[in-house]
């Protein structure tokens, strides 16, 4: 058990999840359905194994040093939560499970199918006096069918699903497709895992009872992939991987263009409109790099407009037009370029690191999106500035606090939520169900 | 919202009803999730302003707007109503709407709803317990809400695309708008939450979203590594291609398998599914060497290793490499095709993932489901997508109360 006096979760009443207690039983593939609950202030106590659970151990971590609390990886999806370290593996352990689904609102975890319920703690035996609960085992697979009991590390769902294949590069012969890094396919999973608990709660508040929710990571990945089913399906054409932009049936303009700073941007979209399409080339113009884009036969193509481009059979005056384009942004700095093109309402963009929209005003500053968040136990007055909130709530704020220390909350939560005396945490001590 | 008897109640979003302007793929994302568990999603449209994406990709046949693949599998199980804002009835026609209704979604640029003087606080007037949800690029304040996005811009902006890719090379990027799916399930959620709030406090509200602070949302590690650490994502070796530097272990990559440009995935956690892995090999000699006998040296080695292990996967195909690892416990996949999620995987399959739909131009078709299953309201696939004005004539009479005559004069007048 941790020895330093716990974070308290501060007092928030007016987060739009505010009143529901959620238990999280989660690693990589769930927690963050947990974060994301926590933040919107609904209280989140984290089940973790003694020593904590495995993705502490998942760096970076703080000033290079591994140890279970400095774990930044951890620390970004495990915000606004609390921290029971418990043996679930023991009757005393379980007794303890039991006793906080019998108040919860919510349970979610992501073991493999089965091993909850091997325990005694799966839905039948947590909802048998809380008919209210609502629990959702997010898994690799689902809980039943041939794939139940495999394995799905992030790149797996990532392959499985579908979403590697369309992801890559078509001008770097025999090179792999590619994983984009950040967790992704354990993020699309915890997204619809999520979406199904609150749905599930909002039906709640009508029926007055709670359901389960199986939910897998395989499905989620295989419902994220925009065209390339429907395209197989209906037209019975295959998309492939193209280098920066959109997997499609057929080859298409690449979009990357670099830049005189050496960065790149998208670029798309060049022919939508006359409108957009004189502004562009009167960009070019006034700085003597439109060539020959004046020409009336490039307005007529963006009279047609998008829908008009995708039919035309004949890409070379397309072509032309792009590589006029890429010139004048190889000759103009990446923020030239995306801040000229934004003001002409091109949707154009910068292909940023993600630090670098901690030096943009409009989200650091007006949408105030990367928030402070204190770290007292690293020092008075230490404070780091995380990502902040995803959507903006006029009326219920968002709100995160620190990540918990391994085990923060342990004692907290036994003896104030569920009455244990400290004699009986000695006992538990000792039998080595908690630290 | 009429509060239905407990066991009357089949879909978890019954009684809810959404006004639905948004196009494209973000905002159908969001509402085909709201549609499937059961509200009523109606969609508006009209002649002039019809969804762009009736037109990606029909299956040929007619030019008709209502033979897209990507259209059907994102708007089915919604009604679809043409509706002309801009001419004043069409305007009082939408205001009565919106106070039968509970949820506003549009994902227009920014400013679109305040110039038609239906900004939230004129929403609130109509209707004080309607939530408006607004799917921007950038958020309805702050100096650049005027700027636009589509999927792969919030993807460059955010730092999604730039994470992709191979070392050295440019980035590969996300291969379709993964922040249109990702910016329509944010606008699930908030929506959800805030229904949730409302069932407890009574009262709507405006949620704001930011495709790009959605995907930002989705960049906390390396953001926390630069504010804790000060090492940018931007930095020599980044991205990791498919390895995975934060995790330390290894292998854990691509690989290449039998047949043209085809790959499996492996990624080995401890030391135990290593020994498992060697067992399939057949422990070959050079598994012996000392310079992969911990997680530490394999990761030091990874490139030799990675040559080792290929030698053995380019003689089977992705799917053969997934189904001898699993069995072995060792975690593997197959980069899947189309075809392969769609015709051959056996957990699709079981768990019922393609689901079949009458459409009324296109036969039988075939959607995704939604990932998951409930066990009291399962999501239902009630309808194809709805062809251009289906549903017109049955929410203009039943839930406005119009009747045929006045109906005749909407279609007469370009209002409907």
């Amino acid at each position: 058990m941790n020895t330093h006096p716990p974070q308290t979760p501060p007092n928030r009443t007016d987060g739009a999840l505010e009143g529901i207690t959620v238990i999280e039983l989660c690693g990589a593939r769930g927690h963050f359905m947990g974060k994301l609950m926590g933040d919107m202030g609904a209280r989140v106590i984290k089940i973790e194994p003694m020593g904590g659970v495995s993705e502490r151990q998942i760096g970076p971590f703080i000033d290079d040093e591994p140890h279970p609390d400095r774990s930044l990886f951890f620390w970004s999806h495990n915000t606004s939560k609390e921290s029971l370290e418990i043996n679930i593996e023991t009757s005393e352990g379980q007794r303890v499970i039991n006793l906080l689904a019998t108040t919860a609102d919510v349970i979610l975890e992501d073991f493999a199918p089965g091993y909850l319920p091997s325990l005694g703690l799966g839905y039948q035996d947590l909802s048998k006096h809380n008919e209210r609960l609502v629990m959702t085992s997010l898994t690799a697979f689902g809980q039943d069918g041939p794939y139940k009991d495999y394995k799905s590390p992030d790149i797996v769902a990532l392959a499985m699903g579908g979403i590697m294949h369309s992801c890559g590069y078509d001008d770097l012969p025999g090179s792999p497709p590619i994983r984009p890094s950040g967790d992704h396919g354990n993020k699309i999973a915890s997204h619809y895992g999520l979406i199904g608990t609150l749905a599930a709660l909002f039906n709640r508040d009508f029926s007055g009872r709670g359901q389960y929710i199986d939910a897998s990571a395989h499905e989620a990945c295989n419902s994220t992939t925009e065209h390339a089913l429907p395209t197989y399906l209906y037209n019975g054409a295959t998309v492939f991987r193209q280098t920066g932009r959109h997997h499609a049936a057929a080859p298409t303009a690449k979009t990357l263009c670099k830049t005189s700073d050496g960065k790149y941007l998208i670029v798309f979209q060049l022919f939508n409109n006359l409108y957009s399409w004189r502004a562009l080339v009167g960009w070019m113009a006034d700085a003597g790099m439109a060539e020959d884009l004046e020409e009336e036969k490039y307005k007529d193509m963006a009279r047609g407009g998008s829908r008009g481009m995708r039919m035309a059979t004949d890409t070379t005056d397309l072509d032309h037009a792009m590589e006029v384009v890429r010139r004048f942004i190889a000759a103009h700095t990446s923020d030239e370029i995306y801040r000229g093109a934004q003001n002409l309402k091109f949707p154009w963009g910068q292909v940023r690191s993600p630090e670098e929209n901690l030096d943009d005003p409009h989200f650091s500053e007006d949408r105030q999106m990367f928030s402070e968040i204190s770290h007292p136990e690293l020092g008075d007055g230490v404070s780091f500035k995380y990502v902040g909130r995803p959507y903006r709530f006029t009326e219920s704020p968002w709100d995160a606090f620190r990540p918990p220390l391994v085990g923060e909350h342990t004692r907290s939560i036994l003896i104030e939520d569920l009455g244990y005396s400290t004699s009986d945490l000695e006992t538990l001590i000792s039998k080595n169900v908690i630290s | 919202m009429s509060k239905a008897k407990p066991a009357a109640r089949t879909s978890a979003l019954e009684g809810v009803r959404v006004i639905d302007f948004s196009w494209i793929v973000a905002g159908p994302q969001c509402t085909r999730i709201l549609a499937d568990f059961g509200a009523d999603v109606i969609k508006i449209e009209n002649d002039a302003n019809m969804d762009y994406i009736r037109a990606s990709n029909p299956v040929p046949g007619s030019d008709s707007p209502n033979r897209s693949p990507l259209f059907n599998t994102l708007n089915r199980n919604k009604r679809s109503l043409t509706l002309n804002v801009m001419h004043p009835q069409g305007m009082e026609l939408l205001k009565t709407l919106i106070k039968k209704s509970d949820v506003i979604v549009e994902n227009f640029s920014s400013r679109v709803l305040e110039k038609w003087g239906l900004g939230y606080e004129e929403q609130k007037k109509l209707n004080p317990k309607i939530i408006y949800c607004s799917m921007s690029g950038f958020g309805h304040s702050g100096r650049d809400r005027d700027f636009v996005t589509w999927g792969p811009t919030a993807q460059a902006l955010s730092g999604l695309t730039y994470m992709s890719g191979l070392p050295g090379e440019e980035s590969a990027g996300w291969g379709f708008s993964y922040m249109d799916h990702t910016g329509g399930f944010y606008g699930a959620l908030a929506i959800m939450m805030a229904l949730i709030n409302r069932n407890k406090t009574g009262k709507g509200q405006h949620l704001d979203l930011s495709q790009v602070e959605a995907g930002i949302g989705l960049t906390g590690t390396s953001v926390l590594d630069y504010t804790v650490n000060k090492r940018p994502f931007r930095r020599e070796g980044m991205p990791p291609g498919n390895r995975a530097p934060d995790q330390k272990i290894a292998p854990h990559n691509t690989y290449p398998c039998k047949g043209e440009d085809r790959w499996c995935v492996i990624a080995v956690t401890n030391d135990d599914e290593w020994e498992s892995l060697l067992d399939v090999l057949g422990n070959p000699a050079w598994s012996s060497d000392p310079c992969f006998s911990t997680m530490e040296s394999r990761l030091i080695n990874q490139d030799d290793l990675d040559k080792f292990i290929s030698q053995w996967t380019i003689n089977l195909t992705p799917l053969e490499v997934f189904d001898i690892l699993q069995k072995a416990g060792v975690p593997a996949g197959a980069v899947q095709t189309p075809m392969e999620r769609s015709e051959i995987d056996p957990q699709l399959k079981h768990r019922g993932f393609i689901a079949e739909v009458e459409h009324a131009e296109l036969g039988n078709t075939k959607v995704e489901s939604i990932p998951m299953k409930m066990s009291e309201t399962p999501w239902q696939l009630n309808r194809a997508s709805p062809l251009f004005g289906e549903h017109s004539a049955e929410i203009y009479m039943d839930l406005l109360g119009l009747d045929p005559e006045e109906l005749g004069t909407l279609y007469e007048e370009g209002i409907a």
